[in-house]
């Protein structure tokens, strides 16, 4: 790879004389266009003496990203620069530290093909064998370093192969990765004109040498995905296979075992009908090791302490499929989906996967109707359940074998009601009532509590002018064990559609020392987590300063999560696109 | 070193003093499970078309959607425009993006913009974030949401109506 022999630097200035160049070459020629964007997100950590929260060895920490793209005709350039000065906020991937250059590439499309060359983000099928992206909140940046090439031979064939090594941090991983994919529209193929029917497949392929002597597995891991989707009027479905060859698994997060060799599957359909005014869903998924890197090991940071918990070096998408709530009470059990395989007696655990699904319906009460009043009523019901792959594990030898179809211990559930209402044009109010059951033992494999929640949440916006508004939310959660019982409130106040400010408290009451807790250790009593500020937007400019106490925790997006430790402090946000 | 790197990023910025900004092109894929090319399928010459960048999870970017749902008819006669609402919602909700949409009686136009490709090629960071292009031009944006931001949208919309 042409990165590993060049400084950071002469690449960062070697990418930007090419932008340039580009840019001034042009002379008297139709010139290009700009794109750009700014984020910087920074935290000053204080003591929290109440908490016995004490602030880093650097109480100041930032990350910063200038993205750049510049387009002409049919090239685009850019590049995103990053830096984490002086440190990286708390507990993002340790890989992030100092300033450089993040990603860097250039492109040409032609009339039916497009080329890659440098980092680019792609994803095969539902993203179940390969996905590169970028989520600045997780501190997931996994873009691939190399070439790839898209070719359409057909406006109904569309092929993408490519090759490379996956970003971590500043350098690369180990693996070198290639994969292909091929979408196929068939009834323009038939000239069938009424509805859709498209069947995918997808390789992708992770070389890795070993410092394992004799391996009882290959070198390169294979993964394939078969797809077929098929839309017609109100009526769309699509069933998804998933294979992975067999590679070394890695237990207790940490370490991979020469005499653990197992294959990983997935399953995943979806059907639903839908027209105006209802649409109903219905999500079934089973996974069994599907934990898939660009290195067979998380680079280590202490006891069980990976990359894993900072999703490092991943090259798949598994989200939990469940519905993401808005509301801050209802994530605060959250759940993330269950690749890893974990055998540990002495905690009475067995699992390799999960096996589960989801269940959405939506429904528009009708305009003019009683219940639907002069602007209607939205409803959305969502159930979904989770559960353990039913099957024997063993650990000496490491082993296990398990069913296709049935379920062993549910892991997770959630049932959620929400109504959305439009009384007039000053007022907007949403109810959601939620019902949670969280296995902490059997997903998180520590302390032995199982948590049953009811969550009850509402929001109003109240239109107060032309362009000033409140925003007011309340919350309560009941929980049958750990800390039990929250309470939220929030009120916002937009005073002219550019400047808002807030203030918010959620207070955890009925704490129990020798209750069930999953953690005996942080804020070990009833507290409050009091957070205000303001935000200031104009056009594409947002600033947004903030004043509080966060929860130690999962801190989840789009289903993935990152933990973030207790802490209070002040957090200044900037973003502007450009 | 440090000079030389703090001059190549004022030579990187100074560049922006040139051109303006054009739409990307991308394809995506609708409810109807055909693919679209922004903007090569939505280049009506003159047009404005207002697209809105939303997630089913993201509750500010449905509060706008369903008050622009909820103004839709009223605006089209004062001004005649296309909605194009892109869900960056990524394969864990994508799938209840049909549903989602039909149940709540959205009349606009949805594409799917799965792994975010339309997004980052615009520099888009956050959603809610609003375009109105023309010609295949960004004539005016904002990200975020407060009630009350649709009347300026109306405004731009008026502005710049042939």
């Amino acid at each position: 790879m042409i990165y590993s022999f060049l400084p950071k630097l002469n690449l960062l200035i070697l990418s930007q004389l090419i932008l340039v160049s580009i840019s001034y070459a042009q002379g008297n020629e139709k010139k290009g266009t700009w794109v750009g964007s700014l984020e910087s997100n920074s935290q000053y950590y204080f003591e929290d003496k109440s908490r016995m929260v004490v602030p880093p060895d650097q109480p100041f920490r930032s990350n910063t990203y200038l993205s750049i793209q510049y387009n002409l005709r049919s090239w685009t350039a850019g590049l995103q620069l990053e830096s984490y000065l002086p440190n990286a906020i708390l507990n993002m991937n340790p890989q992030y530290k100092g300033v450089g250059l993040g990603t860097a590439y250039i492109n040409y499309k032609a009339k039916k093909a497009d080329y890659t060359l440098g980092y680019f983000y792609d994803q095969f099928g539902s993203g179940l064998i390969f996905r590169a992206w970028e989520d600045r909140s997780l501190g997931i940046n996994n873009a691939i370093l190399g070439a790839r090439i898209r070719y359409n031979p057909t406006p109904f064939l569309h092929l993408t192969t490519l090759g490379g090594r996956q970003r971590s941090g500043f350098t690369l991983s180990k693996g070198m990765l290639a994969g292909l994919n091929a979408e196929l529209e068939v009834f323009p193929l038939i000239h069938k004109s009424n509805g859709s029917l498209t069947i995918g497949f997808s390789y992708f392929g992770r070389y890795e040498s070993t410092y394992i002597a004799d391996p009882n597995f290959k070198l390169l891991t294979n993964s394939f995905s078969e797809r077929i989707n098929y839309t017609k009027n109100n009526f769309f479905a699509s069933v998804e296979l998933v294979q992975k060859s067999n590679d070394a698994v890695i237990n207790n997060l940490v370490s991979i075992n020469n005499d653990f060799i197992k294959p990983g599957s997935a399953f995943l359909a979806n059907m639903g009908y839908s027209k105006n005014g209802k649409g109903l869903n219905l999500v079934w998924r089973r996974l069994e090791n599907m934990n898939f890197m660009s290195e067979r090991e998380p680079t280590i940071y202490g006891f069980e302490q990976s990359g894993l918990n900072y999703n490092d070096k991943i090259l798949n998408y598994v989200p939990a499929i469940n519905k993401q709530h808005t509301y801050s009470l209802s994530n605060i059990y959250v759940f993330q989906a269950q690749k890893l395989v974990s055998i540990d007696p002495f905690a009475n655990i067995g699992k390799a996967g999960e096996i589960g699904g989801m269940i959405d319906f939506f429904y528009d009460i009708k305009k003019g109707t009683k219940v639907g009043g002069k602007h209607g009523t939205k409803i959305e019901l969502a159930m979904s359940s989770y559960y353990n792959l039913a099957g024997s594990y063993t650990l000496y030898p490491p082993d296990y074998s398990t069913s296709w179809i049935t379920t062993g211990q549910e892991y997770f559930s959630d049932y959620s009601l929400e109504i959305t209402k439009k009384f007039n044009s000053s007022l907007n109010g949403n109810l959601e009532f939620v019902k949670q059951s969280f296995n902490n033992r059997l997903i998180t494999g520590a302390a032995r509590v199982k948590i049953e929640t009811s969550i009850i949440s509402t929001r109003w916006w109240i239109k107060t002018g032309t362009k000033s508004s409140t925003k007011i939310s309340f919350e309560h959660m009941w929980a049958s064990s750990d800390r039990k019982n929250w309470v939220e409130g929030m009120i916002e106040y937009n005073f002219n559609g550019h400047f808002s400010a807030y203030a918010s408290d959620m207070y955890n009451y009925g704490y129990d020392p020798d209750g069930d807790l999953i953690d005996h250790i942080t804020d070990p009593f009833d507290i409050h987590f009091y957070s205000f500020g303001g935000t200031y937007k104009k056009g594409t400019f947002r600033a947004t300063l903030n004043v509080g106490r966060q929860r130690g925790g999962l801190v989840c997006t789009g289903g993935i999560c990152r933990y973030v430790p207790p802490s209070t402090g002040v957090g200044l946000s900037v973003i502007k696109v450009f | 070193m440090k000079p030389l790197k703090i001059l190549s990023i004022i030579l990187l910025c100074s560049c922006f003093a040139y051109g303006q900004q054009d739409m990307p092109s991308c394809k995506l894929l609708g409810l109807d499970g055909e693919t679209y090319e922004v903007m090569g399928d939505f280049s009506v010459p003159d047009r404005l078309y207002v697209i809105s960048f939303w997630a089913t999870w993201c509750a500010p970017c449905i509060v706008e959607l369903e008050e622009l749902n909820d103004v839709y008819e009223e605006w089209i006669k004062q001004v005649d425009f296309t909605l194009i609402a892109v869900s960056v919602d990524d394969a864990r909700t994508e799938m209840r993006v049909n549903s989602f949409v039909k149940g709540k009686g959205w009349p606009f136009i949805i594409l799917k913009d799965t792994n975010q490709e339309l997004k980052r090629r615009l520099g888009i960071n956050d959603v809610p974030h609003v375009l109105i292009v023309k010609n295949k031009k960004i004539i005016y944006a904002h990200t975020g949401y407060t009630a009350g931001d649709e009347i300026e949208l109306l405004e731009t919309l008026k502005k710049y109506k042939s």
